[in-house]
């Protein structure tokens, strides 16, 4: 809602407060100011001016060479306008001036004759669109003065961003309202005309449905002469941002910014039957042309406006062409009414066509102010347009409410929040703004809603505007006395939380991607038509293709991430990204909801850190599989002695990712759920991604982890006896996997064994070709007594014969 | 007795002026101090002497080893000291060179505001809780007091999955979702994402908010104002001066906006907070009666507040972050500032 001081000062007296201040006033009562601005500022220099001689130019026949008085000065200026004549008060731009569209004013030589400045007209002013000449100022009118206080266009504009609830301050009157009340000034309301009534014989009106239109008034105003707007009428509209049209046109749209009530003009010529019918669509009637050129689709719960044929505009909405006001129109029907607003506001919605009015009806019009303000209109009709209003018009009010009066608890005021207000404090309050306050009794207050207030329905709302007047600065600030409770803690969230850290610790980052993803990733991806992942959430109104979907997986997102931070020379690239996946399940239903946890790596080992301190190398398979143990490990999964046994097995082509190298992944396995995969992503799929480096990644449910049952801390007491170690080097043949040879060792269940590690492997030339060299060490240790050489030697062998016979294993030779 | 000590202290601290190298050291302690030193044969001849004597001659011999002790002590330091002197010229440590430690991650900021501003409410008695990013167009709206066809409906550019089923546009729903299944005394904070259809320099089309929402007998407006005068002091670590303005939230009556002092320009007015002096950060109010109605509480017993608050615009404010397009870039050099 934008408005100007001085249209402003019409209805209420602000002086001796600046328009910073009214802004202010206003947010603090809950109408958010969002711009104040100085109107006109670029025509600050200009000057008025007149014209005291004009002959044509010596070499050009369209330009006129004219001498012109601006004060104590006399100037030479060339001008190309065709009303340029002795006599005439106009404005002047002298050299040094800026108008607005960047235009310099310098001295010059027009076909050789010198021009000290230029005469305007009103385009090149960027008040109006008329460039048929320079601007002619009213006779009398002082040159040299400054053009914009002379033309009275000094003002300053305010914009209000309103909340829905406000429709009331929609309109200059309605702003005016809540800061009289602030000011504690009056209010003035503007000089109305002759009342409606409904006794009108040159036409009628019949409302199909009071619901959908509690009031309908209109009214005929003849002997009108279209014109242009005086120059106050056409820049009040301007310097809010409206386009003048017409001196009718103009006139609706002025009272529609002063009251709030939207307004139609309609050619009464172009009516048929002399009659106004405001009904649903009939068959057949599928398409209504509205007055800005655009055929509309219409639908049968929308509400028309109709003659004695056809639809003549959109209810509430926009007049249609057929009977638009025109330069010709000599007698106008002026409607004012009131509709349903949900009914408007669907009707808007449907055909993506919001307008002034219906903003307003969709929040909701003072059905008791219909009429206030089609007598304004006719009164400004009669004074700017030559129209008479003999007619006394139609007024077809079906749809009145009864008086609206609710009680207040003064008590109850106060409790809620948290102040003491007496009752007379109260009343002065609400009816600085228009309520009527009359106690009930002691604690108890009866107050009546103005008509134009749509928003207070309830004590809570009546609650919240003495907050709002009172001020909300001058409420108290305490804290609840409230009982002491445990708060609750959400498991899941404790653990994403402690595991989020933790990951930090080992080098990682945080990811956060939008949840918002493409059906192409999962291409890129190749996942297989039946893959879980396939099944995505669509939008029905995504922002862009792009983001039609949301996501089944975290790892498009890191690997464009990876892409970002690559081309950017970031390449030693370590993320992961805890969040959301979406799986749907009809559009009808919430889709399932799964927490992931993924991570990708990318680079060096150690990434920045000092190389002079951390050799150089490239992350690998055992990075990503050493995160996901760290992650099991820290959530208390897979510990030797714990409930819960998660397994890393080699995928077949079945289970297998399809993005992955195929021997360098593994699956990750509570009994027969998989609980997500890791490995190192297949060369080609990363160059879709624009990745020319090996990237490796992980990627877990989390919330299966989560569910998993973690191994309780308990505490073991320390060995009394000390451990001895033994090496031994084999050599297995290449196709064994190391890790097999612990495992054998671990379920040997020989009690001395206390732990088993691998420290070396090897292949390479002094081993023969198909074998590697593992090197184990084993701790052994008894918790009765101290190991004797011979107690370890024992087992040991026992060792090498299992591993011998299991896997063909053999020392290797020192 | 007496005099053998005497010689033999005398000879100790001869022979201890004259080592220079540990090896000689650790054979001067065995011959003095050790268990078969000529001290310790001195000392077994203290049984037989006299019982006058006894005790006179055990607290100097006592003495005498003491100081013995001593010197070797220091000899020992000394040889120490002169050796490693030594050293040093071999092989002496580069002091400026950069201290050695294992790089470690960052979580992301909206993370990591998120966190504290939980924290702030969790110290106040606050529990966590969490719902679905995809919403029935029932908590996301309706439950609080916007009906469809609504004008508030504007205010949310919804994405829709289906009629019913949408992203939800705030963390509001939370409120609904958690009275529903409890009875109050309620204190809870709801973090999470929300979506709106809506992207440019300053929106970007899913964000980070936290609902969060206090429902007892006899709470007040002022108990609003006092928790978020809490809040913000804790977030921003000072004192700044807060101010609240009506506005207009369905599911809340009154409602405010709550505003702190800018902490660009301290209150001066300039770009970031448009010359106002004043930084938007959060909405809030008294629950709607409407609301309590509709999960069965009597808002004749019961009363409470909720508001929500943009963790992305907090974390912008604090660290002083100007695009909001670079939280979801994950970008390692914004990740790494923070």
């Amino acid at each position: 809602m934008k408005f100007t001081l001085d249209w402003l000062n019409h209805y209420v007296d602000t002086d001796g407060h600046t328009a910073d201040q009214l802004a202010e006033y206003l947010t603090m009562l809950g109408l958010e100011v969002d711009a104040v601005s100085p109107l006109h500022q670029e025509l600050a220099p200009l000057k008025t001016a007149r014209i005291i001689s004009a002959q044509p130019h010596p070499d050009a026949d369209k330009l006129t060479l004219c001498e012109v008085a601006v004060g104590d000065e006399i100037l030479q200026i060339v001008c190309g306008a065709p009303n340029a004549r002795s006599g005439l008060n106009t404005v002047v731009a002298l050299p040094g001036t800026t108008l607005p569209g960047e235009m310099k004013i310098k001295k010059s030589k027009v076909r050789g004759v010198e021009s000290c400045g230029m005469l305007c007209s009103e385009r090149e002013l960027a008040l109006s669109d008329s460039h048929t000449g320079i601007m002619e100022l009213p006779e009398g009118t002082a040159h040299g003065q400054s053009f914009i206080t002379a033309l009275g266009l000094e003002d300053t504009m305010i914009e209000v961003d309103l909340t829905p609830n406000r429709p009331d301050c929609a309109s200059v009157i309605g702003i005016a309202r809540e800061i009289a009340g602030k000011l504690q000034r009056p209010l003035r309301l503007p000089v109305e005309g002759a009342r409606v009534d409904h006794t009108s014989r040159s036409f009628s009106v019949d409302v199909e449905s009071s619901e959908l239109c509690p009031r309908y008034a209109a009214r005929l105003v003849t002997g009108i002469k279209i014109g242009p707007s005086p120059m106050w009428l056409r820049n009040r509209l301007t310097s809010i941002g409206l386009r003048p049209i017409n001196n009718v046109v103009d006139i609706t749209n002025f009272v529609m910014m002063e009251y709030g009530q939207p307004l139609h003009a309609f050619d009464f010529d172009n009516l048929k039957g002399g009659k106004i019918i405001v009904r649903s669509p009939k068959d057949g009637e599928t398409t209504f042309t509205t007055l800005d050129g655009v055929e509309r689709k219409l639908s049968p719960e929308m509400l028309l406006i109709c003659d004695g044929d056809r639809p003549v505009a959109l209810a509430g909405i926009m007049g249609g062409m057929n009977s638009e006001v025109t330069e010709d129109t000599t007698t106008v029907l002026l409607e004012s009414a009131c509709f349903n607003p949900v009914s408007i506001r669907k009707t808007a919605r449907r055909l993506g066509l919001a307008t002034d009015a219906s903003y307003r009806f969709e929040r909701g019009v003072d059905p008791d102010g219909v009429c206030n303000a089609m007598d304004r209109a006719v009164q400004l009709l009669s004074e700017l347009a030559d129209g008479t209003a003999e007619d006394a018009g139609r007024d077809v009010y079906l749809g009145r409410l009864p008086m609206k009066t609710l009680t207040l608890r003064v008590s109850r005021t106060c409790s809620l929040l948290g102040i003491d207000l007496h009752a007379a404090t109260i009343t002065t309050l609400l009816q600085s703004i228009g309520f009527l306050c009359k106690p009930k009794d002691d604690d108890t207050l009866w107050v009546r809603i103005p008509t134009y207030r749509v928003d207070i329905d309830r004590e809570a709302d009546l609650i919240e505007e003495v907050a709002r007047l009172h001020g909300y600065g001058n409420i108290p600030v305490t804290l609840p006395q409230v009982s002491l409770s445990y708060p609750e803690q959400d498991q899941g969230r404790i653990k994403r939380t402690t595991i989020t850290r933790l990951l930090t610790g080992i080098g990682f980052s945080e990811a956060i991607n939008y949840s918002f993803s493409n059906d192409k990733y999962l291409d890129l991806l190749q996942l297989a038509s039946d893959d879980d992942r396939r099944h995505t959430v669509r939008l029905l109104n995504p922002l862009s293709e792009e983001q039609g979907v949301l996501r089944t997986s975290l790892l498009p997102g890191l690997l464009e991430n990876v892409d970002r931070n690559i081309r950017f020379q970031k390449t030693e690239v370590k993320l992961f990204e805890l969040g959301k996946v979406f799986t749907d399940i009809g559009a009808a239903t919430q889709p399932i909801e799964r927490n992931r946890l993924a991570g990708i790596l990318c680079g060096n080992r150690h990434g920045y850190a000092s190389p002079l301190h951390f050799k150089e190398n490239k992350v690998d398979f055992l990075d990503a599989k050493g995160a996901v143990e760290f992650i099991l490990g820290q959530m208390r999964l897979n510990l030797p002695a714990g409930p819960t046994r998660i397994d890393f097995q080699l995928p077949g082509p079945d289970g297998r990712e399809p993005f992955v190298v195929p021997g360098e992944t593994l699956q990750v396995r509570h009994a027969e759920t998989v609980l997500g995969s890791l490995g190192r992503i297949r060369p080609e799929i990363l160059r879709s991604f624009d990745i020319k480096l090996d990237v490796f990644y992980f990627d877990l449910d989390f919330d299966a982890l989560c569910n998993l049952v973690a191994a309780p801390k308990s505490f073991t007491a320390l060995p009394v006896y000390p451990s001895v170690k033994r090496d031994i080097a084999l050599v297995i043949p290449g196709s064994i996997a190391a890790g097999d040879l612990v495992n054998a060792i671990r379920t040997s269940r020989d009690a001395l064994i206390e732990d088993v590690t691998i420290f070396d492997v090897y292949q390479g030339k002094t081993i023969q070709k198909g074998y590697k060299s593992v090197a184990i060490s084993v701790t052994y240790r008894s918790s009765t007594k101290t190991l004797t050489e011979k107690n370890v030697e024992k087992s040991n062998r026992k060792i090498v014969d299992l591993l011998t016979e299991k896997f063909g294993a053999s020392l290797r030779d020192a | 007795m007496e005099h053998e000590l005497q010689n033999l202290e005398r000879e100790a601290r001869q022979e201890l002026a004259a080592i220079t190298a540990n090896s000689q050291l650790e054979d001067f302690r065995i011959r003095f101090l050790g268990r078969k030193s000529r001290f310790s044969t001195i000392l077994r001849q203290l049984g037989s002497a006299s019982d006058e004597d006894r005790p006179r001659l055990g607290q100097l011999a006592n003495t005498i080893k003491k100081e013995i002790e001593r010197l070797y002590e220091q000899r020992q330091e000394a040889i120490r000291q002169s050796t490693s002197t030594a050293d040093e010229t071999e092989a002496q440590p580069d002091l400026s060179l950069p201290g050695r430690v294992a790089e470690i991650g960052r979580l992301h900021p909206v993370t990591q505001i998120m966190q504290e501003i939980c924290a702030i409410f969790e110290n106040l008695g606050f529990s966590v809780a969490e719902g679905p990013d995809v919403e029935q167009d029932y908590y996301n709206f309706e439950a609080l007091n916007i009906p469809a066809h609504h004008p508030a409906r504007d205010m949310h550019d919804t994405f829709y999955v289906s009629d019913s089923i949408l992203l939800r546009t705030h963390t509001s729903p939370m409120q609904a979702r958690i009275m529903e299944t409890r009875q109050p005394p309620l204190r809870v904070i709801a973090p999470g994402k929300v979506y709106r259809c809506d992207s440019d320099i300053t929106h970007t089309p899913m964000f980070h908010q936290v609902e969060g929402f206090l429902v007892d007998k006899q709470v007040s407006f002022a108990d609003l104002k006092g928790v978020l005068t809490v809040f913000t002091q804790k977030m921003f670590e000072r004192d700044l001066p807060l101010r609240f303005r009506p506005s207009f939230f369905p599911f809340t009556e009154p409602s405010a906006e709550v505003d702190i002092a800018c902490v660009i320009c301290g209150g001066e007015g300039c770009r970031v907070c448009k010359k106002t002096g004043w930084l938007e950060i959060l909405g809030s109010g008294m629950i709607d009666p409407e609301v309590f109605r509709m999960v069965g509480y009597d808002p004749e017993v019961y009363s409470g507040f909720a508001f929500g608050l943009g963790v992305e615009r907090i974390a912008m404010l604090k660290y002083g972050i100007d695009d909001i397009r670079l939280y979801y870039e994950n970008d390692q050099r914004f990740l790494s500032q923070f």
